[in-house]
């Protein structure tokens, strides 16, 4: 390849290589990609010697851990073939306790694949050609995703296309239910393709992902969309909701206290009843407005047992608005004994079942109130 | 299409008249010259149809079995195949009524005409532009060999193209014939700052395919300058609105249709397939 060479050049006369006379490009070629080759093969040379260092670095691991493992057992006096990660983790607590606050910096014994991160094997063969279609993309894995999600996408829509046909349309039973599960994050999915990406590059993944999801015949794909979705705890859920008690003459019921201020209220939620309610003896009309009504009857008509039950309600403290939310909280409390799981979760997003933490807040010296200043003058 | 009889010392006429009253008159397939050398692109497109250096050979020689597989032996026979006009065959793949049938031979309209490209124009219709099919036939031959050459010397081959509702195809058509597509974002460095870019040493394409040589409407592909920059030969379908200039072996025609891509993502697995087929045929079993 003829070099070139300005009036000022000070780089040296390059070493002497044949220019043959008729630069033919295969010649050239060939010479060209001769040296290339040559070049290539030596750092996929060093390529190699790198992955086989690794692969030899973790099977030592690996057999050193098992030892451990099995050593950790004996000391513990547990049979050492069902010795789990969970027991070594225990073990290695109670043989090396430790005062230190921060759990990473405590005595650790994990498996070396959870140690050493996980890197990418040899990308390209021994004449330099890439193993993977889209290596020159410069990110494979993701947009190896992408084109299966294209391929995916115009599955479905022939399948629903041939079901137009035969008049079959969305199933509603097949719909693929992801409740309780959400798109992985942007560093689990860089974790699982073991790509660096950008945040549009996620996002773009993400809308993607989503419109294939919408497709009415997903549930063909689940197991493709499910690789990229992890489940969420929803924490009510942990929570223990108490049984619902009896009375002697056989009608379940629920006891309850709720705050809201300076208000609590105590009430009892009976089963089989007729939408009775009884705050302090009184009627509903305890009240005299008519928002304060409506917070002590939301809980029942959202969980639909506004006739169905009665309410027993005692209430001391506050004025009418703390002494409503208090009785309102007490009963969403206590209905849950009376409702099913969907139904909890759905008051649980209302709002029902948080109790309001608010407060009131003292003056400032120096301030007209709580948080208002006095009117602030520049001179 | 039949291949053509061999013919000696003539020269083609002159391209065809940008004129809209001629007729379309594609079907005179019999007049038509085969061209012969094989190109020596560095870069720079030049068009060598009035070229007259060797007869065409009609009988083609299959090659020898190798009886010792010495480098040296290989190399021979590479080079023995460079002798033959269409070694491969690549004229039998496509009729010129192939390309009007999948709509190659549609244009953009008038206004949006590269001047570079009024060469292979054969005329218009309603202000739509018509491409020359028989130059269009010529030089896809000519690209198909050469594609085929690359492949049969075990050459990587990248498949480029940016619109997406093409994409899927290209990739696919990739990977049907072991080569390689990037239909995606064009990072800066992949060709020009390759070890930077890779984190590694790394073997550039030996030829890259533009299926579309846009970008979008306005701006061409960074690969195309990126590749002549690094002496990367280069195959392009260029629309009418595309500059063909530092494409190695243009090939004018239509790019936005799914049917015309769909034929040249075909034509060039199959010659693609056929110089590897020759390739394994000459080292044997790997």
């Amino acid at each position: 390849m003829a070099s070139i060479r300005c009036w000022n050049s000070t780089t040296p006369e390059p070493s002497s290589k044949p220019l043959t006379s008729v630069p033919a490009s295969d010649t050239i070629k060939h010479e060209g990609s001769g040296n290339q080759l040559i070049k290539v093969s030596k750092a996929m040379k060093a390529y190699q010697e790198k992955a086989q260092a690794l692969d030899a670095l973790m099977f030592e691991k690996t057999t050193e851990y098992e030892i451990g493992r099995r050593h950790l057992a004996n000391m513990m006096g547990e049979d050492p073939e069902t010795f789990t990660d969970e027991d070594i983790d225990t073990a290695i607590e109670y043989l090396f306790p430790s005062g230190l606050f921060e759990p990473r910096a405590r005595p650790l014994m994990k498996h070396p694949t959870e140690v050493f991160a996980r890197k990418k094997v040899a990308e390209f063969d021994e004449t330099g050609r890439p193993f993977h279609v889209l290596f020159y993309t410069g990110l494979p894995n993701y947009y190896q995703v992408l084109h299966d999600l294209s391929e995916k996408v115009r599955e479905l829509d022939s399948f629903s296309d041939r079901m137009m046909q035969y008049n079959i349309h969305k199933d509603p039973e097949r719909t693929l239910n992801v409740g309780g599960t959400e798109w992985v994050k942007k560093e689990q999915l860089e974790d699982i393709l073991l790509e660096k990406l950008k945040d549009k590059q996620y996002e773009f993944f993400v809308r993607s992902m989503n419109r294939l999801l919408d497709h009415p015949f997903s549930y063909r794909v689940e197991e493709f969309i499910m690789k990229f979705r992890k489940h969420v705890q929803i924490s009510v859920i942990h929570k223990e909701i108490p049984k619902l008690m009896f009375t002697a003459e056989g009608t379940p019921y629920m006891a309850a206290v709720g705050r809201r201020k300076t208000s609590t209220a105590s009430v009892t939620v009976y089963g089989r009843g007729s939408g009775k309610i009884s705050i302090n003896g009184e009627d509903l009309l305890y009240f005299k407005y008519i928002q304060d009504r409506e917070q002590v009857l939301f809980p029942l008509q959202f969980s639909g047992l506004l006739g169905k039950v009665d309410v027993v309600a005692d209430v001391d403290g506050g004025g009418f608005s703390g002494q409503s939310g208090a009785i309102r909280y007490a009963i969403s409390m206590a209905v849950r004994s009376f409702v099913d799981e969907q139904m909890m979760e759905k008051m649980r997003l209302a709002g029902l079942l948080t109790r309001d933490p608010r407060r009131h807040e003292r003056k400032k010296p120096g301030w007209k109130g709580a948080r208002a200043k006095y009117t602030w003058k520049k001179r | 299409m039949r291949l053509p009889q061999p013919v000696n010392n003539t020269v083609p006429g002159p391209a065809m008249p940008f004129s809209p009253t001629t007729t379309l008159n594609m079907a005179t397939l019999g007049k038509k010259l085969f061209i012969l050398s094989v190109r020596m692109g560095r870069g720079l497109w030049h068009r060598g149809i009035v070229s007259s250096s060797n007869p065409v050979q009609s009988a083609v020689e299959p090659l020898e079995k190798l009886q010792e597989s010495s480098s040296d032996a290989i190399t021979e026979q590479m080079a023995k195949s460079l002798k033959y006009p269409d070694f491969f065959k690549v004229a039998e793949l496509f009729t010129v009524e192939d390309l009007f049938n999948a709509r190659v031979h549609l244009g953009h309209r008038e206004g949006s005409l590269n001047d570079h490209m009024s060469q292979f124009i054969f005329g218009s219709r309603l202000s739509h532009l018509i491409f020359d099919l028989d130059q269009t036939a010529t030089l896809l031959r000519e690209a198909l060999n050469f594609t085929a050459h690359i492949a049969f010397r075990g050459g990587i081959i990248l498949f480029v193209g940016r619109i997406p509702q093409h994409q899927v195809m290209i990739e696919n058509t990739a990977k049907e014939c072991g080569e390689y597509a990037h239909t995606r974002y064009w990072q800066g460095g992949v060709l020009t700052n390759s070890t930077i870019q890779f984190g590694s040493v790394i073997r550039l394409p030996d030829l890259i395919i533009f299926l579309h040589t846009m970008n979008n409407v306005i701006y061409e592909h960074t690969a195309i300058r990126d590749a002549a920059k690094m002496l990367i030969p280069t195959v392009g379908i260029v629309d009418t609105n595309c500059n063909p200039n530092l494409i190695t072996y243009p090939v004018p025609g239509n790019d936005d249709s799914a049917a015309s891509i769909s034929l040249f993502c075909n034509l060039f697995k199959a010659a693609i397939l056929r110089g590897k087929e020759k390739r394994k045929e000459l080292l044997g079993v790997h």
